[in-house]
């Protein structure tokens, strides 16, 4: 038992080879370098310098060099990924061809200022996400849902063309600028019928209810491609509100729409996740109302939260993709019943109301929303509702230290408010310069009622009445399962192996 | 068939053709054709192929690699063709493989039987989520039959959905209603044809009725619950209720009545047997250098690692550090306990599947502990609990959700970046705040002592006398003859991020779950005064001085972990020696697993800490891939072998074993579990899609019970495309059955043998192989061919025909 002497291997397995092309090394340091690039053009941009632009046709504004930098990192962060995850995958190549040039797609888009290459960028980016959604070839499921999105996304660019053609045969402006200076002289009807063509356009491409199946039933493309998607298509709703915002804000009427499709979609996505068992249905539910949230940001005159939602919610989601792995966990079926009891003294009372508010107080402090009385009230509204609940939940945990139990919310949540604050600032400066933004509505019923929504919603959920309603239950349910031919039902169809 | 109980016999009858199918989060190892077990392994895998539509054999490519890289060898090839009445051209046979494979088509399934399929894996899911749903399905504490009963007439999707709720109150009498037209001798087909359509998730209520574990008591479900709800949306859907007058049947018993073996299964045995002459090469001649070697002196420690596979790579490296000894033994170290963590709601059976547990073993506050160590503990588990209770609850309510994104995003985005671009940081980082915070295994201990009276469903603790047994029994067992100053069970466990299948890795004989627990009441047991004192008495001489530590093998990254809070200050010296050694055979076994896996050897300990943080590493380890081979043997038959982790080992000294029980032991116990793990890793090589999991990239995880591919339908089953193969088109697993080699005079192998039915037939049916190395007949390998027959290896790889069996009757009974 020296181990000095040479051993007899048996049975040696062979080595694997590693037989990966330079496809993915390679674009991944590229899109790494179109990134830094995009630093470059975002800082220049921060101290009010550039405004290149390529005269007609690509104009690089606040919009797009803050939407550069953010695609570019997420498309970083999944080619990285990639790498290791993908490896070994037969079509890696492929893979990597399409989510580098799904990556150039989206910084052409933000960067048109032509309509025709905006509308084709927005194809593009529509066909290659559909293209991912059925990455795997021998697959017939994943074909039936990439068939499915393409669908949708063959629709929206159909949508945004009518829109584009309409404006264009109106008010003869050949690009997105041009636009800004001529639609206060154009007919009132063409450009309610031009906004209403595109705002279906950014519902169907921000998988807003009643246009999410495609979104729920995309889960055939590789987790990676998920991540992008959630985190970089969903997006172009958003984008597209903030790039056509003087056809979009013409009419005090659309933009009530877009409040209330918004609305409903953050408060509908929520409710469907609630119904979920897989881990990434419940993801693609969640992403249908934060979309929706983002959307409504918009419509109440907020485009800047609207741009910095979806930042701050791409970074989210992407992580919950990347990380959706972990996803199963060993739990007790009783945990579920045990409701933790709450006896929470005056002084928690007071911890708890006073936190919520210094929440909402930093929150209207450092971004300047609801500090008038306009629509950024409810905005504001949410934020207090937020460190109010999660503050309720610590307090109640009386196991812990006093100290902790009443200080650990007010010292994460406000910084954490700070900060958000500080992007939010950081990139309503940026977008300062585009036209027709940063107009809070004003505050009438019809936002009142939002408001009273919300509430309710929370206090149904919190209270858990609406738990009572067994069709509702089904009612959702049935409304977030994917189309029976994008399911796996027979084990043998999946014959990728 | 008319009464329920027969009706209920029937159903169970037809689910034997689904195998089990367990909760992912305790991953289970199981061969997915154990209900195929009683026949011949060729027609086990027609039937399971007509029946599940997976195939049985490895496709004509992978058996063309391997002849190309010379894993088969060409003389017992040729033989084994001619043998079987085939061409002997092997170029000729791999042609005719691929073209056999190319017809395996199945019948397209009608549009009403895949709705019906989709409605019902909603249903499923719904009913069975073990806490992944904020709101799960109503009325699920009336069992799955009348949570559909009331639930599902609100389904606008289902065609006549208001009629669902006038079923019958008996899930018998609504499925006697729905077959009342066919004659009762068909009902079992009926059966059979309906449960093996999702056979994951009837895989998995199948097992959760058959453990009764407590989702299933809080929520159950049953096997006729299910098939009346399933008979049901058939019927509404229009979907066919029996199979249709299959023209396979026919094909099926005509393919298998003549005998002759089908072609891909002689280029198998081919395979088997090339690796199996080398193995056995090698043992026959360590056999008689083993015979020669008289007792050794006392070694300085002795190690117990689990038969697993992986523990044999780390064993030569820890072997080759120091004059250190060391053991196979099963992984759960022989007790069937029921374990619950310290503060866990959560029990599982740490003891593999064929095996009840006995004993309910939960961790408490150590006693001896450093009290000011617990309270930090405790309170760092309550602070992180209610952290993450907090996140959950403002991100799952509607309201406050999108201000917790906008809040939380930039440090989400922060995370991002760290664990995609710094992987291995990650790593470190998780290891310095260990070691900062105390541990579980710090702070707790194993509640080994029997506490009368507790309510519980099994007895809490162990006996005196169940201690020494257990004790008795691991040293009988493994033949032990001496014990060194200090004895080291190692139980294991893996680390991974951002797996699903995590506890495909972990210990199978603790049925996915970490060993270190088990090692702990072994070891604990072991340094008990009143069981060495009975010890003694049964002739197990524990010196004084002998201290037993329990530990883990990590075996993602190969450190050992010592428990050793116990040690007496006179061992401390010998501990921190065997740390410096350990540490040093980690560098050699994690460099040699590092190289497998295709990393850099230079920088092994890195690269395999790296795969176990990083979450984007689909093979964090290779798990038990490459497995092949059991040796029931000592360790000294083996110990100058390299056998590449592809061979699982358990200690046994046949001359310590005269009355062959510690032999029955190990062939009923281990050997049968060794030979579910290879199976489980030969079908899910054979055929990824129907009995394994397919490709980690696209799956989605569901219910905290298993994956979906994509957007859902059947549970997924079995290992991933990623723990099978390096890459999509290069295998690394080699699907061969198991090849079992005893060190043991063959008299006595034929003995246990035929006193099990289950075993002969197992053999018998060509489910594994056996070779006994017969250190009594001049260490000659012979072969068992079936019916208790044997024959000389070195003959038989010419001449074996794989059944119907050789003539030549060496040994029998």
């Amino acid at each position: 038992m020296t181990g000095q002497e040479q051993s007899t291997t048996v049975g040696q397995l062979s080595t694997p080879t590693n037989g990966d092309s330079r496809v993915p090394a390679t674009l991944t340091r590229l899109v790494w370098v179109l990134w830094i690039v995009s630093l470059g053009v975002l800082a220049v941009r921060f101290r009010g310098g550039g405004g290149w632009e390529i005269a007609g046709l690509v104009a690089v504004d606040g919009l797009t060099a803050v939407m550069w930098a953010t695609v570019t990192f997420f498309s970083g962060i999944v080619h990285s990924y990639s790498r290791r995850y993908m490896a070994g995958s037969r079509r890696i190549d492929r893979f990597f061809g399409r989510v580098f040039a799904f990556t150039l797609a989206v910084m052409l888009l933000v960067a048109a200022d032509h309509l025709a290459l905006f509308g084709l960028a927005w194809l593009a980016m529509g066909l290659l996400m559909a293209d991912l959604i059925g990455h795997v070839e021998g697959w017939p499921q994943a074909q039936a849902a990439a068939s499915l999105a393409r669908r949708y996304f063959l629709a929206s660019s159909a949508l945004l063309t009518i829109a584009l053609a309409t404006l264009w045969w109106d008010t003869g402006a050949t690009t997105i600028s041009g636009f800004a200076s001529s639609v206060a002289g154009a007919s009132p009807t063409v450009v309610l019928f031009a906004a209403g063509a595109l705002l279906l356009a950014a519902m169907v491409q921000s998988a807003l209810v009643p246009f999410h199946t495609w979104l729920l039933a995309s889960m055939t493309g590789p987790t990676p491609a998920s991540a992008l998607m959630h985190a970089g298509f969903v997006n172009a709703g958003g984008v597209l509100l903030v790039r056509f915002a003087p056809v979009v804000t013409a009419d005090a009427g659309v933009m009530l729409a877009v409040v209330l499709v918004g609305a409903a979609s953050a408060l509908l996505g929520k409710l469907l996740r609630t119904v979920q068992t897989d881990a990434k249905g419940k993801l693609g539910c969640s992403t249908v109302g934060q979309m929706g949230f983002m959307i409504m940001q918009a419509g109440l005159g907020f485009f800047g939260a609207a741009i910095t939602h979806l930042i701050l919610h791409g970074f989210y989601k992407a992580y919950q993709f990347l990380s959706s792995g972990g996803e199963v966990e060993h739990e007790s079926p009783t945990k579920t019943k045990a409701k933790q009891s709450g006896s929470v003294g005056l002084a928690g009372v007071a911890v708890i109301v006073l936190t919520a508010l210094a929440g909402g107080a930093v929150f209207a402090g450092l971004t300047g929303k609801g500090t008038q009385l306009d629509s950024g009230v409810l905005l504001v509204g949410l934020v207090v509702l937020t460190v109010m609940h999660a503050t309720r939940d610590v307090v109640t945990q009386t196991s812990l230290p006093t100290l902790v139990r009443y200080g650990a919310v007010p010292l994460v949540a406000l910084p954490a408010i700070a900060i958000y604050a500080t992007v939010y600032g950081v990139i309503e400066g940026l977008l300062s310069g585009l036209p027709a933004i940063g107009q809070p509505a004003e505050l009438t019923l019809a936002y009142g009622l939002v408001g009273a929504a919300f509430l309710a919603v929370y206090l149904a959920i919190e209270t858990g009445v609406y738990r009572r309603s067994q069709r509702l239950y089904v009612a959702l349910l049935n409304a977030t399962q994917p189309p029976t031919d994008t399911l796996l039902t027979t084990t043998e169809d999946y014959n990728e192996y | 068939m008319s009464t329920e109980s027969a009706i209920e016999e029937s159903i169970d009858a037809a689910a034997e053709s689904v195998g089990a199918v367990w909760p992912l989060h305790s991953f289970v190892t199981a061969n997915p054709l154990s209900g195929f077990e009683d026949r011949p392994f060729h027609e086990a895998v027609a039937d399971a192929e007509e029946l599940l539509g997976g195939g049985g054999y490895p496709s004509a490519e992978t058996f063309r690699r391997a002849w190309e890289g010379g894993q088969i060898d060409p003389e017992i090839l040729r033989d084994q063709l001619s043998a079987n009445g085939y061409d002997a051209d092997p170029e000729a046979a791999l042609d005719r493989i691929e073209a056999g494979g190319a017809s395996d088509s199945t019948a397209a399934r009608s549009p009403a039987a895949e709705q019906v399929d989709a409605v019902l894996t909603k249903w499923l899911s719904a009913f069975l989520d073990q806490g992944r749903a904020e709101w799960p399905m109503p009325n699920r504490e009336q069992g799955f039959y009348d949570a559909f009963r009331t639930v599902a007439p609100h389904d606008g999707d289902v065609p006549g959905n208001e009629t669902i709720a006038d079923l019958p109150e008996q899930p018998v009498d609504a499925i006697r209603t729905r077959l009342s037209e066919y004659p009762v001798g068909e009902w079992q087909d009926i059966f059979e044809f309906q449960l093996t359509a999702l056979p994951g998730w009837t895989g998995f209520i199948k097992q959760r009725a058959a453990d009764n574990d407590a989702w299933q008591s809080t929520y159950p479900i049953t096997l006729s619950g299910y098939l009346a709800v399933r008979l049901t949306l058939a019927d509404l859907f229009g979907a066919p209720l029996a199979p249709e007058e299959a023209p396979g049947d026919a094909d099926r018993s005509a393919k298998t009545a003549d005998g002759t073996v089908p072609l891909p299964e002689v280029w198998l045995s081919a395979w088997e047997a090339t690796y199996r002459a080398e193995l056995v090469d090698s043992l026959t001649d360590a056999s008689a250098s083993v015979a020669a070697d008289s007792g050794s002196d006392r070694p300085d420690a002795q190690f117990v690692f689990c038969i697993d596979t992986r523990s044999e790579i780390i064993r030569r490296h820890i072997e080759a550090t120091g004059d250190y000894e060391t053991h196979g033994y099963a992984g759960f170290f022989g007790i069937p306990m029921r374990y619950s963590g310290y503060d866990s709601d959560v029990t599982v059976d740490a003891c593999p599947p064929i095996v009840d547990a006995e004993h309910h073993i939960d961790d408490r506050p150590a006693a001896d502990c450093n009290e000011n160590h617990h309270r930090t503990y405790d309170r760092w588990n309550t602070a992180l609990t209610t952290a993450e209770k907090a996140m959950k609850s403002v991100k799952s309510n509607a309201a406050t959700a999108f201000s917790f994104v906008e809040s939380t995003g930039a440090g989400y985005g922060l995370a991002l970046a760290t664990r995609t671009l710094l992987p291995a940081r990650v790593y470190d980082l998780a290891d310095a705040t260990d070691e900062r915070l105390p541990g579980d295994h710090e702070v707790c201990e194993p509640s080994v002592d029997h506490h009368p009276g507790a309510d519980d469903e099994l007895p809490q603790g162990l006996t005196l006398e169940e201690k020494v047994e257990y004790a008795a029994a691991a040293f009988e067992l493994t033949g032990w003859e001496q014990f060194a100053r200090v004895v080291v069970f190692a139980g294991h466990a893996s680390h991974t991020t951002n797996n699903p299948f995590g506890s495909s890795l972990d210990c199978g004989a603790c049925a996915g779950n970490p060993g270190g627990p088990n090692a702990r009441v072994l070891a604990t047991i072991c340094n008990d005064e009143a069981v060495r004192e009975k010890l003694r008495e049964r002739g197990i001489d524990v010196p004084e001085d002998t201290v037993f530590v329990a530990g883990e093998h990590n075996t993602t990254t190969d450190e050992v972990e010592l428990y050793d809070g116990s040690v007496p200050e006179t061992h401390e010296d010998d501990v921190e020696q065997l740390r410096a050694d350990l540490a040093t055979a980690r560098a050699g076994a994690a460099a040699e697993r590092a190289g497998d896996m295709g990393g850099e050897t230079e920088t092994g300990v890195r690269e395999t800490e790296r795969r176990a943080a990083d979450w984007a590493e689909t093979r964090p380890e290779w798990g038990l891939a490459g497995n092949a081979g059991f040796v029931i043997g000592p360790r000294e038959l083996t110990d100058d072998l390299d056998l590449d982790g592809r061979s699982f080992l358990h200690s046994y000294d046949w001359r310590t074993d005269d009355d062959g029980d510690a032999l029955e032991a190990i062939l009923t116990g281990p050997m049968v579990v060794t030979q579910w793990i290879n199976a489980q890793y030969y079908f899910a090589t054979v055929d990824n899609a129907v009995y394994g999991s397919g490709s980690k990239v696209t799956h989605n995880p569901v219910g905290n019970i298993g994956v979906y591919q994509g957007n859902g339908g059947d549970l997924m089953t079995g290992l991933p495309l990623q723990s099978l193969t390096s890459a999509d088109d290069e295998p690394y697993h080699q699907p061969l059955r198991l090849s079992t080699v005893i060190h043991a005079p063959v008299e006595r192998v034929t003995a246990v043998v035929a006193e099990h039915e289950n075993l002969a037939g197992l053999l018998d049916n060509d489910w594994l192989s056996l070779t006994v190395v017969d250190p009594t007949q001049d260490h000659r390998a012979l072969h068992y061919t079936g019916d208790l027959n044997w024959t000389p290896l070195t003959e038989q790889a010419r001449t074996e025909a794989p059944k119907p069996a050789a003539t030549s009757t060496v040994a029998d009974d």
